[in-house]
């Protein structure tokens, strides 16, 4: 246990931040062409993905950090309260989170090149992959609730980065407002909950969920908690920011934003919310009694009917939407419902279908809004449409956009079908009530096929009207003076978006790859190891 | 373990996230939108403080101390952030009202 507490093994953190400070270096230095920045900023966030992945057995890489068996997933002695701990659940969100900034960082080599701010942007951005990697291994609440506002710090920023679209920066004054509310109130919640245990550490806190000290400052700590940190996963009734957030910023920040960001609210509802669903063992007690009282119940009812809310009214609003950012930006509400429902279940086999879920939400929602971002750049416009015959002008923008709407939707052979079919069999496993969470979600699948089929009869059945620009040159909309290539997306687009494609059909082909390590990693972490 | 003996304490407190969240929700122009997230945030802060001093046992890990003075200093980055953004949207709207801020129809 020597190990945990040092600096000595957070290779990834320090690649990430080496290379964010190293940018702004740049900055300040004059060099500040938008493939020198974005090349180191792929580099840094590709060697510390490696990194992760060796650790994780994807690689026959030990030697690049060699986390030793003692420290992956060893649980704190008692009454010792590390900050953080390596636990595999979190080395797999680390994963899931550097491939959503590698995405993003690859993508945004196609903005145009005339564009000011090339390294702040890439700077902002590793910093908020630092903030999410941190969450990743927070085993502290106040650790937790700080990392993730280094993340939410570089992204208000980075929303309004530009400092000349008025809409952009309205969206970073709301993203702003809206932040820094629910960042008060999880730091409000989290000192309830110290003044209840009298520990803001996640072990300690899972150990005694429920059993001593106060168990209403609990209740209330805990609630207030929820609603901090369910502004940052955009639950409905917490969600109203988000539409507008992503709709204001530029394409590839709402693909990281929906795709990245949003996960670190799921990741820390797992580390905050398993403590109370798994503590089972006192109970019979009322929260004003002062005898032990099991939180479980409550916590696990308020979840539950959290994630169908969730579900249903981003997807009902999903449905009614005439933009195509607005409704990607309430399908993204509605599967943070989904993943809510692996928390409320608690199992580990639903853990790892919310992790799954998560995974497949990084690729097709980075992967639809960076489609977003390629058809504006050729002229396409915001309304659903404005992208009639775009399966006749862009075959492959349109073909790879379809595969990500379809796993979105849950179709078999893509990864949204297996990470669904996961989550809702452990639910069918959990008996009870939970059944009804199973149901729900099968039913509100088939609810989001409408809107998702209603956007590829446009793409694909609905001749454009009048006449288009043809190929690369004529290009209309927000590119730069030069044309881009790869056919007016730009190259690292159709890398982002061509890589995000095929991962979605290989992994809804053979999951077994990714499963494995996924249930592995969720076992441990309901066992205890986090 | 019975009755608290710092509920004054607690109501001031919850008093002062009362009225950071009232400011937050009324307020129109930015800059007194920070100060109420300043107010509420400090809530926070003061529950620290005194869960530390009234605990009948030494906290396990971090103590309410150390959590208090490190929040002081976020507070103090989240506001830095938030008047870059105030700055910026007054050089392009020469205006700092969040009300007339509607191109998102939200």
């Amino acid at each position: 246990m020597s190990f945990a507490g040092t600096v000595g093994p957070l290779v990834p953190e320090v690649i990430v931040l080496a290379a964010a400070l190293l940018v702004f270096l740049l900055d300040v230095a004059g060099a500040r062409r938008r493939e020198l920045v974005g090349a180191i900023s792929i580099a840094a966030l590709a060697g510390a993905l490696l990194v992760v992945l060796a650790d994780l057995g994807f690689l026959p890489l030990a030697a690049l950090r060699g986390l030793p068996p003692s420290v992956l997933n060893a649980v704190p002695a008692a009454g010792s309260a590390p900050l953080y701990t390596f636990g595999s659940l979190g080395l797999v969100f680390q994963g899931l989170f550097l491939l959503a900034a590698l995405l993003v960082a690859t993508a945004s080599l196609s903005r145009a090149s005339d564009e000011r701010g090339a390294p702040i942007y890439y700077g902002l951005l590793l910093l908020a992959t630092l903030g999410m990697l941190l969450v990743a291994l927070a085993s502290d609440l106040i650790f937790l609730l700080l990392a993730i506002e280094v993340t939410s710090l570089a992204t208000y920023v980075l929303v309004g980065y530009t400092r000349r679209d008025a809409r952009a920066l309205e969206a970073a004054m709301k993203f702003y407002i809206v932040g820094a509310l629910s960042s008060t109130l999880s730091f409000f919640g989290a000192s309830l909950l110290f003044g209840a245990y009298g520990t803001t550490n996640l072990y300690a806190l899972r150990a005694v969920a429920g059993s001593v000290g106060y168990p209403v400052l609990a209740l209330l700590g805990y609630g207030i908690l929820l609603a901090g940190l369910a502004f940052k996963t955009t639950l409905v009734p917490f969600h109203a920011w988000a539409v507008d957030v992503y709709d204001g910023a530029p394409h590839e920040v709402s693909a990281f934003l929906a795709g990245g960001t949003k996960k670190i609210g799921v990741f820390a509802l797992f580390l905050v919310f398993l403590g109370p669903v798994l503590y089972v063992k006192a109970g019979g007690g009322s929260p004003f009694s002062g005898a032990p009282f099991d939180l479980g119940p409550t916590v696990q009812l308020t979840l539950a009917v959290l994630a169908v809310v969730t579900m249903t009214v981003g997807n009902v609003l999903a449905l009614l939407q005439a933009e195509m950012k607005r409704m990607l930006a309430y399908s993204s509400i509605s599967q943070a419902g989904y993943m809510l429902i692996g928390i409320a279940i608690g199992t580990s086999p639903a853990l790892a279908g919310a992790t799954l879920q998560v995974a497949a939400h990084v690729l097709m929602k980075s992967g639809a809004f960076l489609v977003v971002a390629a058809a504006a750049a050729i002229g396409v416009g915001p309304k659903i449409v404005d992208w009639q015959g775009l399966g006749t002008r862009r075959p492959w923008l349109a073909v790879a956009f379809a595969l990500m709407l379809l796993s979105l939707a849950g179709v078999p052979l893509t990864v949204g079908f297996v990470s669904k079919f996961v989550l809702f069999s452990a639910a069918v496993q959990a008996r009870g009530f939970f059944v009804w969470l199973a149901v729900a979600g099968l039913l509100n699948s088939a609810l989001s096929v409408f809107y998702y089929a209603r956007v590829l009869k446009v793409i694909f059945f609905e001749p454009a009207p009048g006449p288009l620009p043809a190929r690369a040159g004529d290009v209309v909309g927000a590119a730069g003076p030069t044309p881009l290539g790869a056919g007016g997306i730009g190259y690292g687009r159709a890398v982002a978006i061509g890589v995000a494609a095929v991962l979605i059909v290989a992994i809804g082909l053979y999951p077994q790859p990714i499963l494995g390590p996924i249930q592995s990693a969720a076992a441990h972490f309901v066992a205890g190891g986090a | 373990m019975t009755a608290l003996p710092l509920g004054g304490f607690l109501a001031l407190s919850s008093a002062l996230l009362g009225v950071g969240l009232f400011g937050i929700l009324t307020r129109r122009n930015f800059v007194l939108l920070l100060i109420a997230i300043e107010i509420a945030m400090n809530a926070a802060i003061l529950n620290f403080v005194y869960f530390a001093a009234f605990a009948p046992v030494p906290a396990l890990g971090l103590t309410g101390q150390e959590i208090a003075v490190v929040l002081i200093g976020f507070a103090a980055t989240e506001v830095a952030v938030g008047l870059a953004i105030v700055l910026a949207l007054h050089r392009l709207r020469g205006s700092i009202n969040v009300a007339q801020a509607t191109d998102l129809n939200g």
